[in-house]
């Protein structure tokens, strides 16, 4: 009896102070949610993007926050199970009403959101490289499309070169939409069609619907794979361009080395693998392989070196329950988050108001943000424009910038786009 | 006189060493270049340096190219010396002045180091038709690089230029060259370039030596050469042409049979490897142990750890106290030999997490086969949250020893270390528990424990004991396999995850109980999956057709390849 009693009192306690938080929510403050995976196969490389958004929403409120209100994070666990990340959003939209929710890693998870944002008109910010295809009112894309990642590492191969391409990728949407473009783009450029390695899929009227080599998530055999890039790449300048996505790196790595194959003799240009990616990888295998991203740890700019080193101080003094303190490292998915949240509170500020058709109505007119790889502005068309940068990885798991394509505009409908 | 030092240079690769360790001759060529006024004596001169093999050149030549040569000319009525300006620039904007004809400082009348402004002096001049004459030397240096993977590339490259200009050099360098890979290489380099010559001779000489050396590399030139034939309606050089694409095909069908027979081998291998223990702990035991899969990981994190103590240390979020291990750095082959140390070390570590998981769980569920599994299965996510916190939830990164990361090529087909590594352990593994389990008291005690608990027990067997060992083998064998899997893969919590599946299959097929059955039905399995992505070029699909071709199988013989006779009543 008497511990029902307490139970009583303490539910009601707990419930009281939270009327009087959300009183006091209501007066100075904003919320903006977090939708990223923590635990499962995603939480790997989505923790980061949470840190990096908490650590934001902390620069930002020691500034005197948004609009005069504190941003107050509403942070929810995706778990890398794609039904409930809709289930989140629902709960962010309906029930915590978040003015903004930045989050998503997968494109299968934004897949997944996208209608709950639509029927509510939630605003989402998506900050990881993707295929393009979409241009929902109700997502800012800070993320790369294709023409600002693969396309930018093909000029730059050409340049170099190069004659002969050998596609290979995880078997889901982003890579094979991504090298479909990368096949018209290819053909588009003078590459015949017999120097594009990896093997093709036709449809009955024998139209192309699937280019490259593709294995599955977790596949740790590329003992045959990478026996026919040898002897693809035999006679002729070869590069292998690489959506293999997640810890499928490592294998495919070890067996390339193995087999003779190095970065001078046939490089390897990588979309999914940036410096956090290098924590669980083999760096000194990897030497010498390309990048291509909107940023890298390595550049070499006041606001870069501000913002990593703000980054780091942060990381040692945080309390966030359960975050990795050690070896940490900042790239561009990171990046694309931080300059999500400025962007956001330039758009916010703008029009005034946290209303989402007003927050949308500034972000096309054009703003911009000066951050760590460089000045960013927005697009009509929902996406950013964007610096892109060429790497090769080094022995400690960091990029040596090899080229720089300044201002490349997003452009998300890209299939069919290149002629030959 | 050079022409004499020239002939002699073609003919004698050793007295070419040592006339050139004096460094004279090329850099007095090149100085008589700089000061003669005549453009083709010039280009001459230049030319003559093609396929000398001098460290001067290149740096001279690339200074030349850039406006890094000078004329030094204090006073009209001198002679003017060409030099080099290098070095930091001091106040007054002065280099270091090396003379380009010894690559010695130059000297004032005084003997004292002189120091020039760039700014002062006149760059030696140069023009297209020089830059482009000494692009063509610059090329060939490349020819001579001591380093023979470099040089192989250089003369690839020449090769699929197909500058027909080049001839001269590369047989010249073909003259010279020793090493036999690099002979090929230029054979293949000049039969390559000869496709280009307008001659229909030349061009038929070139293909039927293209045939001959089944040349991988010139695939694509000889397609486009043939189809150039079939458009020009040169029908004698498109059937020489398709005789040399029908010989490099065969080739390539011969290389990708041998390679898909090795890559089946050691596919499995592995598959043996990982298995071996279930083999022993599910085939013998009778345990369905799920967390056969975290002792193989047991065994990959151990490795690890014995890297990074080799080598620089590690700190380990250990349970939520950063815990330091300092390393010992070694270098060379000792850190190189850290892998040694690992394999008995994975072993016991996961011997002996295998023998506290029977002693606290596995013992009292001899007599109940499907609660094993689900206890293992309990016990297996336990380890894999213990790693996670104890290693935390990202993979780590395990570096692979230098002899485990080259590879052996004979005829294109390429044999990787590792993997010719994996085979030869295996056969070993194999061996040894052969070995314990027929040849020594424990194996006859196992044997008898394992088809009979009770009459073994009856007969004074300590069968605790027994089966306290047998495990702890069953699961150290995982251990061992886990140090290889960190070679070819990744290292990470749920590492054993990968491998479960596929250790079961391969237990299964081969037939519960029978070790002779798992080693079939391993390499069995990797060499019909490796053919089948061969032929289908498609690994998903091979693996559907893997797992079908299985369930049938089972279908047809339940109990595997080998069945296991006896005459227990419940079998």
């Amino acid at each position: 009896m008497i511990s029902k009693i307490t139970q009583f009192v303490s539910v009601g306690a707990v419930a009281l102070g939270a009327m009087v938080g959300s009183v006091k929510a209501a007066d100075d403050t904003v919320k903006v949610g977090v939708l990223h995976s923590l635990s499962g196969t995603m939480a790997i490389s989505e923790t980061s993007l949470r840190d990096v958004l908490l650590f934001t929403f902390d620069e930002i409120n020691a500034k005197g926050g948004v609009l005069g209100k504190k941003i107050e994070p509403v942070v929810v666990d995706g778990a890398s199970n794609w039904p409930l990340f809709a289930e989140k959003a629902k709960q962010l939209l309906e029930q915590d009403k978040v003015a903004v929710t930045f989050g998503c890693w997968t494109s299968v998870s934004r897949k997944s959101v996208l209608p709950v944002y639509e029927k509510n008109n939630g605003l989402l910010f998506y900050p990881v490289q993707y295929e393009g295809q979409e241009e929902s009112q109700n997502v800012c894309y800070t993320a790369e499309a294709v023409n600002q990642q693969a396309t930018p590492a093909i000029d730059y191969l050409l340049k170099q070169g190069f004659t002969k391409f050998y596609l290979i990728g995880t078997d889901y949407v982003y890579p094979q939409t991504t090298n479909l473009v990368l096949l018209e783009y290819l053909l588009s450029k003078g590459v015949p069609i017999e120097n594009i390695g990896g093997g093709f899929k036709k449809d009955d009227s024998g139209k192309i619907i699937s280019a490259g080599k593709y294995t599955p998530f977790g596949h740790t055999d590329y003992q045959q794979i990478v026996a026919e890039i040898k002897q693809f790449s035999a006679g002729g300048k070869t590069a292998v361009v690489s959506t293999l996505n997640g810890d499928t790196n490592v294998p495919f790595f070890k067996e390339y080395a193995a087999s003779g194959l190095t970065a001078e003799t046939v490089p390897v240009v990588s979309f999914s693998i940036a410096e956090d990616e290098f924590r669980g990888l083999p760096a000194k295998q990897l030497v010498g392989q390309l990048g291509c991203w909107t940023y890298f740890q390595s550049i070499k700019s006041e606001e870069n070196k501000t913002f990593v080193k703000a980054f780091k101080k942060w990381i040692k003094t945080t309390t966030v329950p359960g975050i990795v303190k050690e070896g940490r490292v900042v790239d561009s998915p990171m990046v694309l988050s931080y300059d999500g949240v400025y962007l956001w509170k330039a758009a916010v500020e703008k029009a005034g108001s946290f209303d989402v058709d007003k927050v949308r109505a500034a972000w096309k007119s054009g703003l911009s943000f000066d951050g760590p790889g460089g000045k960013v502005t927005t697009q009509p068309n929902m996406h950013l424009t964007k610096n892109v940068f060429i790497g090769e990885s080094k022995a400690d798991g960091q990029f040596k910038i090899l080229e720089e394509f300044k201002d490349v505009y997003g452009e998300p409908w890209l299939l069919g786009k290149f002629k030959k | 006189m050079r022409f004499l030092i020239r002939l002699l240079l073609l003919f004698s690769p050793g007295l070419m060493a040592s006339v050139c360790s004096a460094a004279e001759a090329p850099r007095a060529v090149l100085t008589a270049a700089i000061l003669a006024k005549d453009e083709a004596r010039k280009i001459e001169l230049i030319t003559s340096l093609a396929g000398e093999a001098d460290d001067a050149i290149k740096p001279l030549l690339t200074a030349w190219k850039e406006d890094g040569l000078f004329l030094y000319q204090p006073s009209a009525d001198v002679a003017p010396v060409p030099v080099q300006l290098t070095g930091e620039k001091d106040a007054n904007d002065t280099q270091a002045a090396l003379r380009v004809d010894s690559g010695r400082p130059l000297l004032d009348a005084a003997g004292k180091p002189v120091r020039l402004a760039a700014g002062d002096l006149t760059a030696v001049e140069h023009d297209a038709d020089l830059r482009h004459a000494m692009k063509d030397v610059l090329d060939l240096l490349d020819l001579s690089t001591p380093d023979v993977a470099k040089r192989i590339q250089a003369i690839q490259a020449i090769g699929f230029a197909q500058d027909v200009g080049k001839i001269p050099a590369l047989e010249k360098r073909l003259g010279l060259e020793a090493n036999a890979d690099a002979r090929r290489s230029l054979r293949e380099a000049v039969a390559v370039t000869r496709l280009k010559d307008s001659s229909e001779t030349a061009k038929l000489a070139a293909l039927k030596e293209l045939r001959e050396l089944h040349s991988l590399s010139s695939y694509d030139l000889i397609r486009t050469a043939m189809r150039d034939a079939e458009a020009a309606r040169q029908t004698e050089i498109a059937v020489a042409a398709r005789s040399a694409l029908k010989a490099i095909d065969a080739h390539k069908s011969k290389i990708n049979f041998y390679g898909t027979l090795f890559r089946g081998l050691s596919l499995g291998s592995i598959l043996l490897i990982v298995a071996i223990g279930l083999a022993i702990t599910f085939g013998l035991m009778g345990v369905i142990n799920m967390a056969h899969g975290e002792m193989i990981a047991i065994g990959a994190y151990t490795t690890y750890l014995v890297e990074n103590i080799f080598g620089e240390g590690l700190v380990i979020p250990c349970f939520g106290f950063s815990l330091s291990i300092p390393g010992i750095h070694a270098t060379g082959w000792f850190y190189q030999s850290y892998f040694f140390v690992a394999l008995p070390l994975s072993f016991l570590t996961a011997a002996l997490v295998g023998i506290g998981l029977e002693r606290s769980i596995i013992r009292f569920l001899y007599r109940r086969p499907l609660e094993s599994l689900l206890a293992t299965w309990g016990v297996s996510l336990l380890l894999q949250q213990g790693l996670k916190l104890m290693f935390g939830s990202n993979n780590v990164q395990v570096n692979s020893p230098v002899y485990l990361s080259g590879n052996w090529t004979v005829d294109d087909i390429t044999f990787g270390w590792n993997r010719i590594f994996v085979i030869g352990f295996a056969a070993l593994i194999v061996f040894g528990v052969w070995l314990i389990l027929t040849k020594t008291p424990l194996g006859l005690l196992i044997r008898a424990v394992m088809q009979n608990r009770n009459m073994a027990s009856c007969m004074g067997v300590r069968t605790e004991r027994v089966n306290m060992l047998t495990f702890g083998l069953g699961s150290g064998l995982a251990g061992l396999a886990g140090a290889f899997i960190s070679q070819i893969g990744n290292v990470g919590p749920s590492l054993g995850q990968n491998y479960i599946v596929d250790c079961f299959m391969t237990v299964v097929v081969g037939g519960v109980g029978n070790l002779a059955g798992t080693l079939y039905s391993a390499l069995g399995i990797g060499l019909v999956d490796q053919s089948l992505q061969q032929i289908l070029l498609n690994p998903v699909l091979g693996k559907i057709l893997v797992l079908v071709a299985i369930i049938l199988f089972l279908q047809w013989r339940p109990s595997g390849l080998f069945v296991t006779r006896s005459r227990n009543l419940d079998d």
